[in-house]
Parts: C-alpha cells; structure tokens; sequence
C-alpha cells in the first residue's frame, strides 16, 4: 500500500478471505432488518431516516429561498411561504438534527467504542426507532390534515388560533421526544456499565463523552418539552387558560417552558457534532486530544450550563430587568468551555501530523464556521445588541452557522469518517472534496449575507420585504442552490461508493481508535472476542507505524494477514 | 444618563441602518467593539489552524510528537475571555436599561398591535394607523399592547425592539435628534413586526401592505414640534399625494383602505365576497342582517360598521370577526367618500 504525502488515501484492503462474516450478511431479507435487535442495524435504518428527513427538510429550504429571490409575490403565496417554514424548522430539527448524530452514528458506534456487544437495551433501542418513525409520520401528517404555519416553536396565542394540523405536529414532537428519551437512557447505561477490560473513564472515547453528557441532557429536558407540549394541546383543545391571556393565562409562560426544553436541545444538536470532531482531529492529525479532561469536562459544563440560559431567548418579550440581567449573564459563561473546546482543537493540530482527507475537511470546517456561530452568539448575549438583532435575520444566519455549520459538518465529518466502516466500502476521495468545496463556499454565501441582512433590520419569517434588502435576499439564494449541488454531488459519492466502491481496509485512516480494531464491516458482535484495551482510544506514540497504516488486524493472527 | 462611549454614522454603514435615535450611536460602538474582537479572535483561529495545516502536514518521515499538557496555558485561556466577556456583559446591560427607562417627561404614544396592523395614540385621543405623526428633540415613550397574538414592535433605526403580548403592556422609548430633520419637513422611520403573526390562508394579494406577518409595518414620521401641536389640534391632514386631485377625500379613503388593512378582508371588485364584504355598489344597497333585521347602507351605517363592527353582523359572516378600527372623523369621511366612489346602488 503506498501513503502519499499529506494525505492517507486508503490503498487496497490487506487481502482478507473474501466474504468474512459480518453484521450485514450474517442474517438477510427484510424481516431481519425491521425487526433486528443489532444496534448497528438499528443505526443504519436511523441514518437512511434521517437522510430522507434530511432531504425532505433541505427541498423546503431551496423553496424558501427561492420565493425570496424577489420581494412580494415569486412563486408562492403568504400563507403558503408560512407553511414552507414551519416544516422547513421542525423537520430539521425534530427529524434531522436531532436524532442525525446520536441515532444514527451514536447507536452504530458507541458500542464498538465501548468495546460492547450491543446496547444495554436492544428491545428498547427498536422501539426507540419505532418511535421515531411513528412519531414523523404524525409530524408530516400535519401536511395533509391542514396548513400548518407556526414556525417550529409553536407560540401561543397564535398556534391556538388555526386547524387541527398543530395537533398533528406537537403530537409528532411528543412521540419523538420518547424516541429521543430511550436513546439517551440506553446510551447513559450501556455507557456505565459495558465498558470492555480496560477501558476506563479516562480511555474513554470522546465521542462518547460527548454522546453521554447529550444522553443527560436529552433524559432531563425532552420531559419538559412533552410537558409544554401537552400543555398546549389541553389548551388548545379544552381552552383552560394556561397560555390565553383571554382566560387569564399567559402567552410568556409557554416561551419560557418552550425554551426551558429547546435551548438544552441546542446542546443535545451541537454536541455529538463536537464529539465527532474530537475523534476525526486526532485520527487526521495522528496525535492525543490536547487536554483530554478539559475537552471531556467541558462538554459536562455545557450540558449544566445548557439549563440555566434559556432567557436568553426573551430578552426582547419583556421580562423583567433583572431576569433579563442574570439571564445574559450567565449565556456569557457559555463561551468559555465553547471556547476550551476550540483552543484545545488547535492545540492538538500543534506538531501533529496533519492529513486533509475529505472527514477531516468537514471537521476543519466546523471549527473555522462554529466559531463563526460562537463569536456571532456573543453579539447576540450582550443585552443592548440583542435588542436590536433579536428576531431578525442576524439570528438566522447564526444559529445556521451553529446548526449546519457545526453540528450538519461534524455529521457529514463523521459520514465520510466512519462511511468505509459501516458499509465496508471506499468512496471517492476526489468526489468528496469537490463536493465539500460547493457545501462549504455554498454554506457561507448563503448565511454570511444573511447576518448583514439582519444587522440591517431585515425580520426574520418574513414572505415580503424592502426592496433595499433584495441584493443580500439574492445573494443568499445563490448561495442555496451552490449548497444545494455540493448535497447532488455528495449524494451521488455516497451511492456510487454502495453499489461500486472500492472494497474498504479495516484502519482505512490510520487511526489509533478503538473501533478501527475490529473487521470492516464490523462482526454482528463487533469483535469476535472481547478485546482487552491496554492503551487509550489516542495514544498515538503507543502505535506502530504498521498498526497506523494497515490496519491492527493484519498485526494479529498470521492467517488474516498477507 | 447613558455615558458609554458613542459611534457616529448618522446615515449607517455597511451594517447597520441609519441612527434616528439618541440610542443608536451608544448601540453602534458596543456593535464594532464586539465585531473587531470577534474579527481579531476569527483571524487568530484560522491564522493559526492554517499555520499549523500547512507546517505540520502529513508527509514521509513526519511524525506528530506526543501531546504534552501545561495546566496553566489551560487557565489562561479560560479565565482571559471571562474578563473580557463580563466587560461587555457590563456594556451591554448598562446600554439595554438606557433604552427601558424613559425620561420622565417623555411623550407617551399608545401602540396596539393588530393582526397586521399597528394603531397609535397619541395623549389627546387621536388615533393613527400604520403611521404615526412624532415630534424631533423630545423622548417618546411607546407603550405597547397587543388585541391578539404575539407582535414585536421592531425600529431598526433606532436599535430598539419590544414584544406586543396580550395581556400585558410592554415599553420602550427614543428620542429622534433634532439635527436628523437635516432642514427637510420630515424623515420617515420603519416600523416592522419582528415576531411572527401569521398570514390569512388562501388570499391573494399576500404582498400588500398590512396584509400579513412580513407586510405588517408602519412609517413614523418625525416632524419639529410645531408642526406636532398643529397635528393634534386638527387630526391628520390628507395625505400629500391627494392634494390637487378632484376627489381628494375618496382618494384619502383609497389610501386607507389600503394602508389600514381594510384589503386583506374586502375585495372591491364586485366579486370577491370573502372574508369580507365586497365594497363594489355597496353605498346605498339595502344589506341584510345575520339576526334578520336590514338596513341601508348609508354613511351613518359605514361610520358604525368601522367603529363597531359587531354592531350588525351581515348575513353570512359569523366565522371572521372584523376588528374594531379607531379612525378620526375625518378619515372615516374619507373612506365614506371612497366607498360611495365605488359606485351606488
Ligand atoms: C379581518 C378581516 C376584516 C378587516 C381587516 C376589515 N374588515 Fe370590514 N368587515 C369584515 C367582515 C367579516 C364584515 C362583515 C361582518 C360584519 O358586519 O361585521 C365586515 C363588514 C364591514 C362593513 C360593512 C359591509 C357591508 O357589506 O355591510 C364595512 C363598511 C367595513 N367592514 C369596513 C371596513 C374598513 C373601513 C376596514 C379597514 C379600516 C375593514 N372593514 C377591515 C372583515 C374585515
Ligand atoms: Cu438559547
Ligand atoms: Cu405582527
């Protein structure tokens, strides 16, 4: 196998006997994919999800971006608009972000890290599944029962106004919301206590770390959000007064029970991001995360901080000055282990040796684009400012930025990372930058304009605007359709890489992590023994230079190996 | 007193509109200060990601050395961006309380939020709608309700925004600097909706004026002080575009129609009965009742249809429920005259 300079493109698999048994072809047919108890199995229906979701979410947001290529009328209505937005939001990010990393990825990948055989919960990772799916079906269901146009946060009064397609919507976000509870108890107790020889708290991967801190956060807030949430459809239903200030209730209340759940949820979408970004920084650049403890811990402080800033959200809904104060105080401290995280990145980049293969350009990309959405996050906590960039498109483009350009890159990161694991195939390396460079550039047009648009005053969810704001509405359409064809492309790798990809090595990367250990695909047990761990998932300096190149196995038994 | 250090661009920047209030140019420079720290900190990040890429590539022979640890390299960066940080907590916070407490001797408007529309009252009683007629050089202090659901009562000139909640009044105030006028009659200053209100479903002159979330704005107009006291005194005059046509009332009424929301729900084309009554040979028509009076529709009947729409309730229109409109006398002759100008039966 040859290694080029700089990057390590993945040479032809050390030449294993051809069909070894693995988690996709130790059972076949259909009945062994919908009703399989196999955690990696379970991953992969949750990945092809979430792509659909993914899709379905991404075709609304090019019609929305489309009907703001001109002011008034371009080619649909108002109320239409309306409905293309609200659909846009809650399938991002109750059907997509959500789930994307932890379900998908997590569920395929915690237990190979942790050394398991499966999850602590088998039966109850299905039904998490099933959940979900039950759960988007109601959620889309909206569609046909009426015209659903809320916007993904439901605000009273207005979403007790209207039909009965809310009813449809918020009882979709309860059942995901069970969904999204099972798997992160599954998670936090396969992380306790299945755990393989030798790998300690401190050998854990950071991906788990990350995926455990989201697992609390996702057991402690979704119950609020089910909670608002029945609320809601009580109100709305038998109109008791919780949220109708008509009926002595009070329309605030709902905010702050809405954001109690969704600013945590934050951390529930950006975190997994992180931990993915952990994992492919130190494989691409064949060197121990700088700080371990620190990176690790801080993940814990964003989980508890997460609980404590959602007033942040109401600055402009008058509060109380106090409230207001503590509130954008504390949303301050956020920042710090934002900011631990990324210097240690750097750090860990420091005297390493740095390949720019296509997950670790995704990753690479989050860092330069979260700290984009970090510093904007900051205008946005400093009270005065807020007050004038609160609700406008200023607000859009940085949770995008946080959204899309952290956590969607840390999941594409991961996608490119762990994709010759999962299925066992390469792809190409040369596709996959090219369409990374339209994602990227793609990205960042269409959002940086979007914070000037809000700087300007431009309201957010607005069908009609100013002609002064059309130059930056243009922009920022064209940068949607660059983004639009980086996702054809990378779509197109992707499947072209199923059905025709070059057959994958174990350790494609070179990394020192545990799941890089065993077969590829993975065993149905993961590895055909329990492994004992001597060293940590990042001690690079303990591996040798065979181990990084070609992969742990062929050091093994003689027989497997040329 | 707000003592903070000031930013001035009285006509804006690249990123920010123009400065119409007292407010704006304390605003802007905690703005820059924020925006060149996070330039400095971006550029540093990247600087330094693209440094370490390109001198620390992979290439034959190069091998990454072990990651050290140096605890106190990890406090510093720590605890140097939390200094910084609660420096602009103390800037921000301090700018923000300027903008809630009004001056004392601020003049108090009185905002209602309406789906799409914005009312405004002025101390004697006179009401505007989607546009307010406001003095230079005095503190104005709006107080905000809303008759529905969520509105957010958003100038970006003045970097000011405050939520409309039902049930429960909210307020903010500004003061537009004399020297702003610039010799001119007046400037013009955007209101816009900033918390999302909705859209009627299915009607399809969406991109109107005061028809939905996105169009539901007002324009304040700021005039010297002189000009205000004369305003009140005698109720909003019509508008300029009107003087010298033959009609000037009915062209008023026209305006209004449009500007005050009346066309989201009535159509005047003769056809279209929905939501609303169609205006088209209404004057003089003899319209029925939900309760199965009747009368005919005279000016008398339009002036109570306007001010009290649940009066009478026309035959067929018990789902929507028209709002309440507060016009002047004046503008409600004009709407009259517009009326009648569709023609009678
Ligand atoms: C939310 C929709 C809506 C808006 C906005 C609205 N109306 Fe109406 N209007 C109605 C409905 C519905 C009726 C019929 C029921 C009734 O009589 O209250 C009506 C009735 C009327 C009538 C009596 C018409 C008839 O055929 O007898 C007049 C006059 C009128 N409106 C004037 C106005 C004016 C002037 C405005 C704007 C300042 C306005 N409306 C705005 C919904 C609306
Ligand atoms: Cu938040
Ligand atoms: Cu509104």
């Amino acid at each position: 196998m040859t290694v080029k300079a700089g990057v390590a493109i993945p040479g032809t698999p050390s030449e294993t006997t051809d069909e070894e048994l693995n988690y996709l072809n130790n059972k076949t047919g259909i009945k062994s994919w919908l009703l399989t108890l196999d955690h990696k199995r379970i991953g992969v229906m949750y990945l092809w999800s979430v792509l659909i979701a993914f899709l379905i979410g991404g075709v609304f947001a090019l019609l929305i971006r489309t009907e703001l290529l001109t002011p008034g009328k371009t080619i649909m209505e108002a109320d239409t608009y309306n409905e293309m937005f609200t659909l846009h939001g809650t399938i991002m990010v109750f059907l997509f972000i959500i789930p994307a990393i932890p379900a998908a990825l997590g569920n395929f990948f915690l237990p190979i890290q942790l050394g398991a055989k499966d999850v602590a919960f088998p039966r109850l990772n299905l039904l998490s599944y099933y959940l979900y799916v039950l759960g988007s079906l109601v959620a889309i269901g909206s569609i046909i029962v009426g015209h659903i146009d809320t916007g993904w946060t439901f605000y009273t009064p207005y979403s007790l106004e209207g039909n009965s397609s809310v009813l449809f919507m918020t009882g979709g976000a309860f059942i995901l919301g069970f969904s999204s509870i099972l798997t992160g108890v599954n998670f936090i107790a396969t992380t306790h206590k299945m755990r393989a020889p030798g790998i300690t708290w401190r050998r854990l991967p950071l991906f788990i770390w990350s995926l455990y801190a989201t697992a609390v956060i996702q057991v402690l807030a979704t119950p609020v959000l089910a909670i608002t949430l029945l609320l809601l459809i009580l109100e709305k239903t038998m109109t008791i007064g919780i949220f109708d200030s008509r009926l002595g209730g009070d329309p605030v209340l709902f905010e702050h029970f809405f954001w109690f759940y969704s600013h945590p949820a934050v951390y529930i979408m950006i975190l997994p991001g992180m931990g993915v970004v952990n994992e492919v920084i130190t494989t691409f650049s064949h060197r121990r995360i700088y700080g371990y403890m620190f990176v690790a811990m801080s993940s814990v402080a964003l989980a508890i901080l997460s609980f404590l800033v959602w007033g942040h959200h109401l600055f402009a809904a008058g509060m109380s000055a106090y409230a207001t104060m503590v509130f954008s105080m504390l949303t301050f401290l956020v920042a710090i282990p934002s900011g631990i995280k990324i210097f240690n990145w750097l750090a860990t980049l420091y005297q390493g040796s740095i390949s720019l293969a296509s997950p670790m350009l995704y990753t690479l990309g989050f860092i330069a684009l979260f700290t984009i959405g970090g510093l904007t996050g900051v205008f946005l906590g400093t009270l005065a400012l807020d007050i004038h960039l609160h609700d406008t498109y200023f607000v859009v483009a940085h949770f995008h930025y946080v959204m899309v350009g952290g956590t969607v890159f840390g999941f594409l990161s991961g996608l490119h990372y762990w994709w010759p694991k999962m299925t066992g195939k390469m792809y190409n390396e040369t596709v996959a930058r090219i369409a990374f460079g339209f994602v990227f550039i793609g990205f960042n047009v269409t959002f940086f304009s979007q914070f000037l648009l809000g700087s300007q005053g431009m309201p957010r969810r607005y069908y009609d605007y100013l002609d002064q704001y059309q130059p930056l509405h243009m922009t920022s359409s064209g940068g949607a359709y660059i983004l639009g064809v980086g996702f054809v492309i990378m779509g197109a790798m992707f499947l072209h890489s199923l059905f025709k990809g070059k057959k994958a090595s174990e350790n494609p990367w070179g990394s020192a992590g545990y799941e890089w250990m065993t077969s590829t695909p993975p065993h149905p047990e993961n590895f055909a023994e329990t492994p004992v761990m001597t060293r940590g998932p990042y001690d690079y300096e303990l591996c040798t230079e065979a181990e990084l190149y070609e992969g742990f196995r062929s050091e093994l038994p003689a027989a497997l190996a040329e | 007193m707000n003592d903070t250090p000031v930013f001035n661009a009285p006509n804006g920047t690249l990123q920010l509109p123009p400065q119409m209030s007292t407010l704006a140019p304390h605003v802007d420079w905690l703005y820059y200060l924020v925006f060149w720290c996070s330039v400095a900190s971006f550029v540093a990040i990247v600087g330094l990601m693209t440094i370490y890429i390109i001198k620390y590539r992979r290439r034959p022979g190069r091998k990454s050395l072990p990651t050290g640890h140096n605890t106190p390299l990890e406090i510093a960066w720590t605890v140097i961006p939390l200094i910084l940080l609660m420096g602009l907590f103390h800037l921000g916070f301090k700018n923000y309380m300027s903008g809630l407490v009004a001056p004392k001797d601020a003049l108090q408007i009185h905002v209602r939020a309406m789906q799409w529309n914005w009312e405004f009252e002025h101390p004697n009683g006179t009401t505007q709608m989607n546009e307010a007629m406001l003095p230079v050089g005095v503190p104005i202090q709006f107080i905000i309700s809303s008759s529905d659901v969520l509105h957010s009562f958003y100038v970006p000139e003045a970097r000011l925004k405050r939520d409309a909640v039902p049930g429960l009044y909210t307020t903010l105030w500004f003061e537009v600097p004399k020297e702003r006028l610039q010799g001119k009659k007046d400037v013009d200053v955007w209101v816009f909706c900033a918390e999302y209100c909705g859209a009627p479903h299915g009607i399809t002159n969406g991109s109107e004026a005061n028809t939905n979330h996105s169009t539901m704005r007002a324009q304040l107009h700021f005039v010297p002080q002189s000009v205000y006291d004369d305003f009140l005194k005698k109720g909003p005059p019509p508008p300029p575009e009107c003087e010298g046509k033959p009609n000037v009332a009915s062209c008023w009424g026209e305006q209004i129609y449009e500007q005050a929301g009346c066309r989201a729900c009535h159509h005047t084309d003769g056809v279209t009965e929905q939501p609303g009554p169609n205006w088209k040979g209404l004057f003089g028509h003899n319209v029925k009742f939900e309760d199965g009076t009747s009368q005919v529709a005279d000016a008398n009947y339009i002036r109570q249809s306007i001010l009290q729409p649940q009066a009478k309730i026309v035959a067929g229109y018990t789902t929507i429920n028209m709002p309440p409109y507060r016009l002047s006398d004046r503008e409600i002759d004009a709407v009259v005259a517009y009326i009648k100008s569709l023609g009678e039966q």
